[in-house]
């Protein structure tokens, strides 16, 4: 994934913020390599993840 | 007894001479109040001391005991708080310029407990801005690690580490979401505790990672740090995903020898990388120590823990940036710190279907670590495959993708995350050093609210070793540096 300055100045505009242009390119670096990380994620483990819910690992009531 | 042997005992052993009347709590406060005004200028560790406030409650300390009012071995003691837990009308800057104070009044409860246990607040310790552990420049200085200035004393709760490891305070709260208690820990030579998610209310720490954020204590030694731990733990209706489960009086289980524990080194946290020479070796003979502790150690492969950085990335960030984004980005961006604003609004623009999916890949992530317990009382893994860096090696840059790829994914966090991201606690022990004198530590992780099996081996083991006897020679290791910060200073 290789999102642009352009990419990342329209995803930001859809919650209104404005990212000044000397930080788009980092901005954009540290995204696009979150989702490369994400597909990766998926290619391994992503028919297991069809199979869970996404409960968040808050378990005060759990057993252990 | 010299004033360094006083700075640098545990809260148990000042405990000890406070309740026999051998020292006050008013000396006790003097004398870190001394050792801050004379390291702190380099070492950055502190960014508000209450210094009257605290000879005040010395004072009323030292009058209750007089009087036979002696209320347990945290009466007279001080304490410090990393600045994003929240202390009344002291101020909680989250060592950002936006504003002044983000309390709001509130006090967060871990202080309210400790404060009712007859602790006294030193004042708030400096870190990373809004805890992000990614800043660049700091706006009250760049927090210095006392054993040696060249290297970095990691980062986000960085003031409650070096403090405590400099002997400015007895014990620091912190908090850690991906490592942030930890990592200081590691870093400075202390211990350090991630309790398990629920086992201490959250409440009044400015905090926004709902799903992974605890605070907990930085000490010197293990029964230290499970002495704060029982005291601030428990069910407080202010948070309601804090737990009710009883707390524990942990010291009660700790044993001399860890006979019949059974203990699974995790490969893809430790044997199962390229280690750095001084890691392998600390590694080893720590490993030695917990088998002739009679545990026995075998290797375990958590293979989905590869996957703990991104996926709390993905998920644990993009809550805290939905704060961000409608309180301070849009307004602010320039005041932040480029490391902070730019990690927040990357956060901000993960698409709502990756952070569904990530969440569950944490579940999977979870799920491979709690199996493990099944087969092992707790698990054995190290806090980095590299000794602390040189501060200049230390900073996050990101130019490209090479530099995200081993700044933010193959740096301390793969050690630490996997265990937040499962919500586990974990403890950062001292172990080593290098032959520059940069502390190492283990890390020893139990299954959930199994703080006692933890808290049980780490002491097992600080006991059989020396390591947490040794404390940073300030003379030596900051001494130097005096000169030049006084004449930064223009003095």
């Amino acid at each position: 994934m290789e999102l642009t300055k352009d990419d990342v100045r329209s995803l930001a505009k859809a919650i209104d913020l404005e990212i000044p242009e000397g930080d788009l390119n980092t901005v954009a670096l540290r995204l696009s390599s979150l989702l490369d990380l994400m597909e990766q994620i998926e290619t391994e483990l992503g028919d297991e993840m069809d199979k869970v819910d996404p409960i968040p690992p808050v378990y005060p009531r759990e057993e252990f | 007894m010299n004033e360094n042997e006083l700075a640098y005992m545990s809260v148990a052993e000042q405990a000890k001479l406070i309740e026999k009347k051998e020292i006050s709590p008013v000396d006790l406060i003097q004398l870190y109040l001394d050792r801050i005004e004379k390291w702190d200028g380099v070492l950055h560790s502190w960014i508000t001391v209450c210094g009257a406030r605290a000879l005040d409650q010395a004072k009323k300390a030292e009058a209750e005991i007089a009087n036979g009012n002696y209320r347990g071995p945290l009466h007279g003691i001080p304490f410090g708080a990393k600045d994003q837990i929240t202390t009344g009308d002291i101020p909680t800057t989250m060592a950002s310029i936006i504003q002044s104070d983000f309390g709001e009044g509130m006090t967060a409860t871990a202080v309210t407990k400790l404060e009712e246990a007859g602790a006294i607040l030193l004042g708030k310790n400096n870190m990373h801005e809004f805890g992000k552990g990614s800043s660049v420049n700091f706006h009250f200085g760049e927090p210095k690690n006392p054993w040696n200035l060249k290297y970095e004393p990691s980062h986000s709760s960085t003031g409650s580490g070096v403090s405590v490891s400099a002997g400015l305070v007895s014990t620091s709260l912190g908090e850690d979401t991906g490592g942030s208690i930890r990592g200081p820990a590691w870093a400075n030579g202390v211990v350090g505790i991630r309790p398990t998610f629920g086992r201490v209310s959250r409440y009044g720490g400015i905090m926004y990672a709902w799903t992974q954020d605890t605070i907990a204590p930085l000490t010197r030694t293990v029964a230290d740090n499970a002495l704060v731990l029982q005291t601030i733990a428990g069910h407080d209706p202010k948070d309601p995903l804090s737990s009710d489960r009883p707390v524990p009086n942990y010291a009660e289980h700790f044993t001399k020898d860890l006979k019949g524990v059974k203990l699974g080194l995790v490969r893809e946290m430790s044997v199962g990388q390229e280690l750095h020479p001084d890691v392998d070796k600390m590694l080893k003979s720590a490993l030695d120590v917990l088998t002739s502790l009679g545990a026995t150690v075998e290797e375990v492969s958590l293979p989905k823990a590869k996957f703990a950085i991104p996926l709390q990335l993905l998920t644990s960030d993009p809550d805290v940036a939905s704060i961000f984004v409608r309180k301070w980005l849009r307004q602010h961006w320039d005041k932040f710190d480029v490391g902070t604003r730019t990690r927040m609004a990357a956060a901000a623009l993960v698409p709502a279907t990756i952070h569904s999916r990530a969440m569950r890949g944490r579940v999977l992530v979870r799920n491979e670590i709690l199996n493990s317990f099944k087969t092992y009382d707790a698990l054995v893994a190290l806090m980095n495959f590299v000794p602390p860096l040189k501060l200049e090696d230390s900073v996050e840059k990101i130019d490209n993708k090479e530099d995200i790829a081993t700044r933010m994914f193959k740096s301390r966090r793969i050690c630490t995350y996997p265990f937040s991201v499962a919500n586990v606690p974990a403890i950062s022990v001292p172990s080593g050093f290098t032959d520059e004198d940069v502390p190492m530590s283990i890390q020893i992780a139990a299954k959930p609210f199994d703080e006692t099996m933890m808290f049980r081996i780490a002491n097992a083991y600080e006991q059989a070793t020396e390591w947490h006897t040794r404390h940073p020679d300030l003379e030596k290791t900051v001494g130097p540096a005096l000169g030049a910060e006084m004449m930064m200073a223009g003095e």
